[in-house]
């Protein structure tokens, strides 16, 4: 798995070549990332016939295209009506939907596209680069670090719960129990399903996403004539480029935030199963925890914004490593590329570097150049894109509850899953009209499930002792780092007031 | 020093604040009754979580009582369904959508959309530009089938429109 530049340089300039089927790839993917339900992998899968006829290095660059796209397409609803087209983009409408009431839509869906584009650029080169090491992380990765990680992603509801800790960690233990929903992963035994058949597997996420976000959203917004400020309104009628122009400079400005939320995303996307949700939220909490003003993030802080959609993004080159370097899928679209290449009598694992390197390489280059014409083809839409808050109310709040319904009916097909989002509709109506974050709730339902799964998988192995979290050279260490990144924002705040004290004193 | 000639400050209404944590308790117990049965594996993650749940919503009931004593705030409601004028409006979108949900298995995406979207966006314009919003819904309904049943073949619930042009087209 020698890397020669040469190979390197010939796969770019055959990639773009392609361009003819990047281009309508990266346009579909926006739009099936941006609506609640249609995945990737979910759209991959219904256009599987027309897949499997291509050839398989179109057909792989086709999949990496929309793949790539959907990730930034899913930041697109989250911060202009404050619903997340997948559970990847949950993080983004925590400082990107204030920017958005602010009148600065145009401004963030530019930070969200360029730091997007950025770190996922970037993290398909230091793959590039880096794959035989980086393959190497899912191997040392095992239950008791996974916890660790976990935790790191939970820990954001304590920065969430910023204003009002209690009411936070409500949210997020009540969230992390909605999680713990259906039959345990090692007996099998169903737990607080309320006799519901649909809930054995688990509370699914779609359902939960839809309702905590769009449907109590279309709910509270239906309260005022527009989602817009009356400063944002003015604000949005002066038009022009400037907003775009304005993200573009400030991700820029923010370089080395991109570089390092991004490669959160790569590391945690390189471990199989553990995905973009984790990777915003655990992005999201570490760019506050060192941020020099962390009591801005909230409120439609820049780096709040570009934390999340860099990480997000840079899990995309990260879960086709263990793919590509070992067979084993690192996510469901993965699965799905396996599937392709398999279909078409293409074994991956080391062997494929060796017999076509143009299909081991073609994803990462493919990706690349994605995301490159992604830059020219997807920031200029950012101006008309934020057009979208401008419409009334009275017509926004019925077409997000009914598409997003039908979104969420989608995955599985069960009626049942409308009903449950609904029920969630509620219950994030009641949180954000009482002052509950339904983020906080969500983070709970995302990670709760993740979180037992591997405490029971560590508990199994060392039967049944709880010190094994403590087990592992480098689960220690991710501890440490976890102590210290919550322990070293305190001591650095509890610093600044007594600096602020001091200067009003003197 | 605080300025006694300060008028009162009125108290907030937080009663709304207690209803999750009431359902998150209700749920919890809820919870621990399925679990009796299960190994204890099963049950420790959901017991410690639970717990921990269990105690933070006691330590704001009590924060609540100290709150409501001291004249601070009272148990009215308030926050959770101000602006009261548009209670008839959220209640009627809440029938409508749970119409949506109820509906949609048997007349199929297209039909049922349609019809929520116009009575939805009539309620929330108070009646006003019926003509404009027959002909939005009309367009999204059939956009979204044009898009996502013909186009993306994707499995949206069936009715009598779609099985139609199943058929026709």
């Amino acid at each position: 798995m020698e890397f020669s530049p040469d190979i390197f340089i010939e796969q770019f300039a055959r990639t773009f070549s392609f361009w003819w089927v990047i281009l309508p790839s990266i346009f579909l993917g926006l739009i099936v990332g941006a609506i609640p339900g249609f995945s990737a992998a979910n759209t991959i899968i219904i256009l599987l016939p027309l897949t499997l006829s291509m050839e398989p290095e179109t057909g792989l660059i086709f999949m990496i295209a929309l793949y790539a796209s959907s990730r930034m397409g899913a930041g697109i609803p989250a911060i202009l009506v404050n619903i997340p087209g997948t559970a990847g983009a949950a993080a983004t409408p925590l400082d990107g939907y204030p920017m958005t009431k602010q009148g600065k839509a145009q401004q963030a869906l530019s930070i969200s596209f360029v730091s997007s584009v950025l770190g996922g650029f970037l993290t398909t080169i230091v793959a590039l680069l880096a794959m035989p090491w980086l393959s190497q992380v899912a191997y040392y990765l095992h239950s008791v670090e996974m916890i660790v990680i976990m935790i790191f992603g939970i820990s954001l509801i304590a920065t969430i719960a910023a204003k009002d800790t209690l009411k936070g960690l409500i949210a997020g233990f009540f969230g992390l129990m909605i999680g713990y929903v259906g039959a345990d992963v090692v007996y099998e035994a169903p737990r607080g399903t309320f006799g519901f058949l649909e809930l054995y597997d688990g509370v699914p996420l779609i359902p939960a996403l839809v309702g905590l976000f769009a449907v109590s959203e279309a709910f509270a917004v239906i309260e005022g004539e527009s989602i817009l400020t009356k400063s944002g309104r003015e604000l949005m009628q002066k038009g022009g480029w400037g907003g775009t122009i304005d993200g573009l400079r400030e991700t820029c400005k923010r370089w080395w935030h991109v570089v390092w939320t991004s490669m959160i995303g790569l590391v945690i996307g390189v471990v199989p199963g553990a995905g973009a949700a984790i990777a915003s939220f655990v992005a999201y909490q570490q760019s506050r925890s060192f941020s020099k003003t962390p009591e801005l993030y909230g409120t439609g802080h820049i780096e709040g914004l570009i934390a999340p959609e860099s990480a997000n993004n840079g899990v995309t080159s990260g879960t086709l490593i263990p793919l590509l370097v070992i067979g084993v899928p690192g996510g469901a679209t993965a699965a799905i590329m396996a599937v392709v290449l398999q279909y078409h009598g293409i074994t991956v694992g080391p062997d494929l570097f060796a017999n076509s390197p143009e299909l081991a390489y073609g994803p990462f280059t493919a990706m690349a150049v994605t995301y490159a014409l992604m830059m020219l083809t997807v920031l200029p839409l950012a101006r008309y894109m934020s057009n979208i808050t401008v419409i009334s109310t009275g017509y926004m709040a019925p077409i997000i509850i009914a598409f997003t319904l039908v979104g969420a009916f989608v995955p599985r097909e069960y009626t049942f899953d409308m009903y449950l989002a609904l029920g969630f509709g509620v219950i994030g109506y009641i949180a954000r009209k009482t002052g509950y974050h339904v983020a906080a709730i969500l983070i709970g339902v995302i990670l709760g499930p993740l979180l037992e799964q591997y405490f029971l998988r560590a508990l199994r192995i060392a039967q049944g002792d709880i010190m094994v979290v403590f087990s592992s050279t480098i689960g220690n260490i991710l501890w440490c780092m976890l102590a210290l990144s919550i322990i070293v924002p305190y001591v650095l705040d509890v610093r600044r007031k007594k600096a602020r004290e001091r200067a009003s004193a003197a | 020093m605080a300025d006694n000639s300060e008028p009162k400050q009125k108290a907030k209404p937080i009663g709304g604040e207690l209803l999750l944590p009431v359902a998150a308790i209700v749920f919890s117990i809820y919870y621990f009754t399925t679990i009796t049965e299960v190994p204890f594996s099963a049950q420790v993650s959901a017991i410690f979580v639970g717990s921990i749940l269990i105690f933070l919503c006691a330590l704001l009931f009590l924060r609540t009582y100290l709150q409501v004593r001291r004249g601070e705030a009272t148990l009215g409601i308030g926050s959770l369904i101000e602006p009261v004028s548009y209670i008839p409006i959220r209640l009627g979108l809440l029938a409508l959508t749970l119409g949506f949900v109820f509906l949609v298995q048997w007349l199929g995406f297209t039909l049922t959309t349609f019809l929520f979207l116009s009575l939805a966006m009539m309620l929330l314009n108070r009646g006003r530009k019926k003509g404009f919003i027959i002909a939005v819904a009309a367009a999204l309904s059939f956009g979204g089938w044009l898009l996502f049943i013909y186009a993306f073949d994707t499995r949206f619930p069936a009715g009598p429109f779609e099985n139609l042009m199943a058929t026709v087209l």
